[in-house]
């Protein structure tokens, strides 16, 4: 139990249920019920497809502050292709998915081989990116073709699909992540770099990599969010980029590397939209909801950072 | 093999795609009495950017005394910054909550398929500010946009006598902001000898504002006036303005009118506000969802069933002209 307390994965469940169990009793009409929690996890959605690409750079040591740009940049890039040009939804998609996935080159590019600090690359990027999404949308694209918003606004056992799609991304990626000697180079170059490198591992090569498959996936993130809008926003993904490192920290990745698994994302951003919904049901005012939010995350982190403290303490002694 | 194609086929018979009129998630208009009856009597306000000074101390600030006065429950929800996606999502968690009614800033046209879902769960709904003609709502109480760019062009035309180079900024992107630069370009085409040096983005930013200002100051040592449309393009120009010893010789007009937008005209920094009456979008938009829970005005036996709303449809609540002349009138209200 102790070692298993340990692992970020399982402590944040611990959390999870135990603050989901406080608000049932709090709130039993509203929150215990499949329309609530459907809507919540339609609600992160979005934010946890692109926390996973976060997760997956965080565990190798860098991060991407451009993917909220990517967001609206995909999305407005897939409306202007379908109303402007009048490009089919499959060719639309590709031509997104294919921008989004050269933004992600150009990143890792510059800052793999030509050692460019993430930091700065990525938040230029950014700047550059959401110029552009406002560029193509103006001030939005509507009347986006049917079988383009079906994507997002269909339904699977009552559920809308978003949230089977972030099941699947997850999935997917998990298993990679646990299972692939490709993807667990990661954890070695987040580890310790130089040993990789002369471990024979092609850190330049999989960074690049990285940035590839993490904008690649803040692009289909886009879509899914035009799809289920059902109008292109440049200015939407606006922040989603910190909330998602602060999802992906939560889930247990560290800014120094190494650390991370993909289902901690997933439970990171469950966390967060957890206490969202718990203050919209609450009337928690909007003026608090960042202070709350802020102050419950420090907590979270505090709390468990603590708890792990204190077990290997424990297990030290024992 | 046989397992996973069954499991195969009751997934894809359990899959169900949207309508295709564009109502996804709308089921049949309901009475809004349901809505109304049982628990104790709530209105909520959804915004974006709920902690802008302009929403708090006008939209909010008249909701809450609304909600005092007629002894009801008000909440204000929505995310801090300006975030579409998250007022979406605040307002579809909030449906499932079943408030007596929703008034809901429109701040873009995607709200619209959010506000005809609550609409479709018998939740009375106004949208205030801009509207969301793609949408079912109630009523509409707010500003015509496309007006306030019209104001802000004649002004700046008859201050400038006709000529000379102008620039204006705002938040690009937004549909309403968006609206306001046509009205205001389509007054300055008929000038030829009005020149737009530009379009900026300030982000809604009182330094962003001033950094633009500056730097077109020092590109158009001409330059002959600035129109802003962000409640923080006002206060961001009249600084880079004054620093560069300029005031009153650069003409200014802007929109909102904050204390420091009212000392500014005072000043004669700001030459015009173009201000809208954000205290009666919702003080009247909260009065008409009270009217339509409690039936005040019944126009037959069954409003609901006939299809008739009892409140008005749309209301355009006007703007407000202030110029250094009756400006006092405004700050000593």
């Amino acid at each position: 139990m102790k070692q298993l307390l340990q692992e970020r994965t399982y402590s944040l469940t611990l959390t999870i249920l135990l603050v989901g169990i406080g608000a049932a009793v709090a709130f039993p009409q509203t929150f215990p019920t499949f329309g609530n929690w459907s809507q919540l996890l339609l609600n992160l959605s979005i934010d946890t497809i692109v926390a996973v690409g976060m997760m997956l750079l965080l565990v190798s040591g860098v991060f991407d502050l451009s993917v909220g740009s990517v967001v609206a940049f995909a999305g407005g890039i897939a409306a202007y292709a379908m109303i402007q040009l009048g490009w089919s939804v499959g060719l639309a998609v590709g031509l997104a998915l294919l921008v989004s996935a050269a933004i992600g080159a150009v990143n890792g590019y510059l800052i793999a081989y030509q050692g460019v600090n993430p930091m700065i690359q990525t938040l230029a990027m950014m700047g550059i990116v959401r110029g552009g999404a406002l560029v193509i949308s103006g001030s939005g694209i509507q009347n986006l073709p049917y079988w383009f918003t079906a994507i997002s606004q269909s339904r699977l056992l009552g559920v809308q699909m978003p949230v089977w799609y972030m099941l699947l991304t997850v999935s997917v990626f998990a298993f990679l992540m646990h299972k692939t000697v490709f993807f667990r180079r990661y954890y070695y170059i987040g580890g310790n770099e130089k040993a990789a490198d002369l471990s024979g591992i092609r850190v330049r090569r999989m960074k690049l990599y990285g940035f590839v498959l993490t904008s690649l996936l803040a692009g289909v993130a886009g879509l899914l969010l035009t799809s289920r809008l059902g109008t292109a926003l440049p200015t939407a993904g606006r922040g989603l980029e910190l909330r998602v490192i602060t999802a992906v920290i939560l889930g247990g990745a560290s800014l120094s590397g190494g650390h991370g698994k993909i289902v901690g994302a997933l439970l990171g951003a469950v966390f967060m939209g957890l206490v969202s919904n718990i203050m919209v049901l609450a009337r928690v005012s909007g003026y608090w909801q960042e202070i709350i939010l802020g102050l419950i995350l420090i907590t979270a982190v505090w709390t468990d950072m603590a708890l792990q403290k204190r077990l290997r303490q424990s297990l030290h002694r024992a | 093999m046989k397992k996973h194609l069954a499991l195969l086929v009751i997934l894809l018979t359990s899959c169900e795609l949207p309508p295709r009129d564009g109502t996804a998630n709308v089921g049949q208009k309901v009475g809004v009495q349901a809505a109304a009856s049982g628990t104790e009597e709530e209105y909520v306000m959804i915004t974006t950017a709920v902690t802008m000074p302009m929403y708090v101390n006008h939209d909010q600030a008249t909701f809450k005394r609304w909600g005092k006065e007629r002894n009801v429950k008000v909440s204000i929800l929505g995310p801090a910054e300006w975030d579409v996606p998250a007022q979406i999502n605040t307002i579809e968690e909030v449906i499932g909550t079943r408030p007596s009614g929703l008034l809901i800033n429109g701040t873009d046209p995607a709200i619209g398929p959010v506000i005809d879902k609550a609409v479709a769960a018998g939740i009375p709904t106004v949208v205030y500010d801009s509207d969301i003609p793609n949408s079912r709502r109630d009523a509409f109480l707010g500003t015509d946009w496309y007006e306030i760019g019209r104001m802000q062009g004649e002004e700046m035309v008859r201050l400038l006598g006709g000529k000379g180079k102008i620039a204006y900024m705002g938040i690009l992107g937004l549909t309403n902001m968006e609206t306001g630069f046509r009205g205001l370009l389509d007054v300055l085409k008929k000038y030829p000898g009005i020149e737009v040096v530009g379009k900026f983005d300030d982000k809604a930013n009182v330094e962003e504002a001033a950094r633009i200002t500056a730097d077109l100051l020092a590109a158009h040592p001409d330059l002959a006036g600035l129109c802003g449309f962000d409640s923080n393009s006002g206060p961001g120009i009249a600084l880079a303005v004054k620093e560069a010893r300029k005031a009153g010789k650069v003409k200014i007009t802007t929109v909102d009118w904050e204390p420091e937008h009212l000392q500014l005209v005072r000043e004669g920094v700001i030459q015009m506000l173009a201000g809208q009456k954000r205290e009666l979008f919702t003080w009247y938009g909260a009065q008409f969802l009270y009217d339509r829970v409690h039936q005040t005005n019944r126009l037959s036996a069954n409003d609901v069933q006939v299809g008739v709303t009892n409140i008005p449809t749309s209301v355009n609540t006007g703007l407000l002209r202030i110029t250094k002349k009756n400006v006092d009138e405004f700050i000593n209200r």
